[in-house]
């Protein structure tokens, strides 16, 4: 499937929610990252983050569709990250 | 299933990180980073520099780098620790080498599968370019009257003659296909003579590796070949295999770019007789790779959809099951 991970962390969280996220999906903004994602992985990043963070003043969204393809997605302005796999 | 894993392919030069639990590449004008569990394999086009960490942390998690020169040529590979070791499978591998009959057998499939996936290629043309029809089709009768010396080859020496002789008809066929300024006349490597050599050659050397990397996941032993002598300082199985696919997957991708003329004089670089891919059309070719790699079709037999690579990796498995004497090695030829 494919993830869209939106969070708000308080600044004593932040760095791990980020790194953690990081190990899997592909940083699009601040604060966002998306990617593709097996059930298993989706679980695992899933149940660790819900660990971590302090359900009271953290908030994390994941947006999740079966199939890229599916998801509509239009862009403006100057991207800060590339994510392709060729180099 | 790891195809949910990507290849990674970095044309710039540049500097492979372990930062934060994961990997980035740095040069003067990029900062990626790459995320470890979503990495299949790196393939190194550039000039690739690594920081301590890396390394052991790709290794770590059974990451294998493959290094090409600045010709696009393969160099080596970084392959990490094998994981899935299994000492009867070796064995019986070596065995099936050992017993003459038994590799002859085996590399008779390997040319049976390359033969069909070489003829599929030929007959789709035969039936889509009417201008040209009858010379595919005596091209493809030769080539069949060629295969069926097969069984009379008492030697794997014989038997890669035969090869031969089928690979430079199915040359002389395709040069019938291509434009004129794509014509193979004949195969040149190391320098590769002209645009289609240059791009058979760029091909097959990721084909290479691609298997490569497939077999790294299976159990099987990539020194252990039939087709190709398995003392030569390479992983020779994973040549045995690519004969199968370089049909399927790279000969296709040829004929694409030159058929839909996706490429122009600015991916190549160098002169006739030394002609290299630009930095572009490595990108151009390593897309379509890429994306051939994962496109899927629908397996007969497992009745769901499988991709390119993934067939691959099921070959890897049949042949598995072949040298433990399960199932008779029938080697995939393209029923799409």
């Amino acid at each position: 499937m494919y993830v869209i991970v939106v969070y708000d962390i308080g600044v004593e969280r932040l760095n791990k929610v980020r790194t953690f996220l990081k190990q899997y999906l592909n940083w699009v903004q601040n604060s966002v990252l998306e990617g593709e994602l097996t059930k298993a992985e989706y679980m695992k990043v899933y149940s660790y983050l819900k660990q971590i963070i302090n359900e009271d003043e953290d908030s994390i969204f994941f947006y999740r569709v079966r199939d890229k393809m599916y998801l509509g997605f239009d862009e403006l302005g100057s991207r800060p990250a590339e994510i392709d796999t060729i180099i | 299933m790891d195809t949910m894993r990507a290849d990674y392919y970095i044309l710039q030069d540049g500097i492979l990180k372990r930062k934060e639990n994961t990997v980035y590449f740095e040069n003067k004008g990029e900062r990626r980073v790459l995320p470890i569990n979503k990495i299949y394999s790196i393939y190194a086009y550039g000039k690739l520099s690594f920081s301590s960490g890396v390394v052991s942390y790709l290794s770590k998690n059974g990451i294998p780098i493959h290094f090409f020169n600045y010709y696009g040529f393969y160099e080596g590979s970084m392959y990490p620790r094998e994981t899935l070791i299994s000492g009867d499978l070796v064995i019986q591998q070596a065995a099936q080498y050992l017993d003459d009959d038994k590799r002859m057998q085996l590399a008779g499939k390997f040319i049976e599968g390359a033969c069909g996936n070489i003829l599929k290629n030929l007959k789709y043309y035969s039936r889509s370019r009417e201008d040209i029809q009858k010379n595919i089709d005596s091209y493809i009768s030769s080539i069949e009257s060629e295969i069926l010396r097969l069984p009379d080859a008492h030697s794997i020496a014989g038997m890669m003659n035969v090869e031969g002789r089928i690979r430079n008809i199915y040359y002389s066929a395709l040069d019938e296909i291509f434009p004129e300024e794509y014509r193979i006349v004949t195969r040149t490597r190391r320098p590769p003579g002209n645009k289609m050599n240059t791009l058979i050659s760029f091909g097959n050397s990721l084909m290479y590796t691609t298997v490569l990397s497939e077999i790294y996941n299976t159990q099987l032993n990539p020194t252990i070949s039939y087709l190709h002598e398995p003392f030569e300082r390479r992983f020779s199985l994973a040549l045995d295999v690519s004969e199968i696919f370089k049909p399927i997957i790279i000969d296709r991708i040829i004929l694409k770019l030159v058929n839909k003329n996706m490429l122009d004089d600015n991916c190549f670089r160098g002169e006739i007789g030394d002609m290299l891919l630009s930095d572009k059309g490595k990108k151009i070719f390593l897309k379509e790779y890429n994306d051939k790699l994962g496109t899927t079709i629908k397996h007969k037999g497992l009745k769901r959809n499988v991709s390119y690579k993934r067939l691959i990796r099921l070959e890897l498995y049949k042949l598995s099951k072949h040298v433990l004497g399960d199932e008779v090695y029938k080697p995939l030829v393209m029923w799409w």
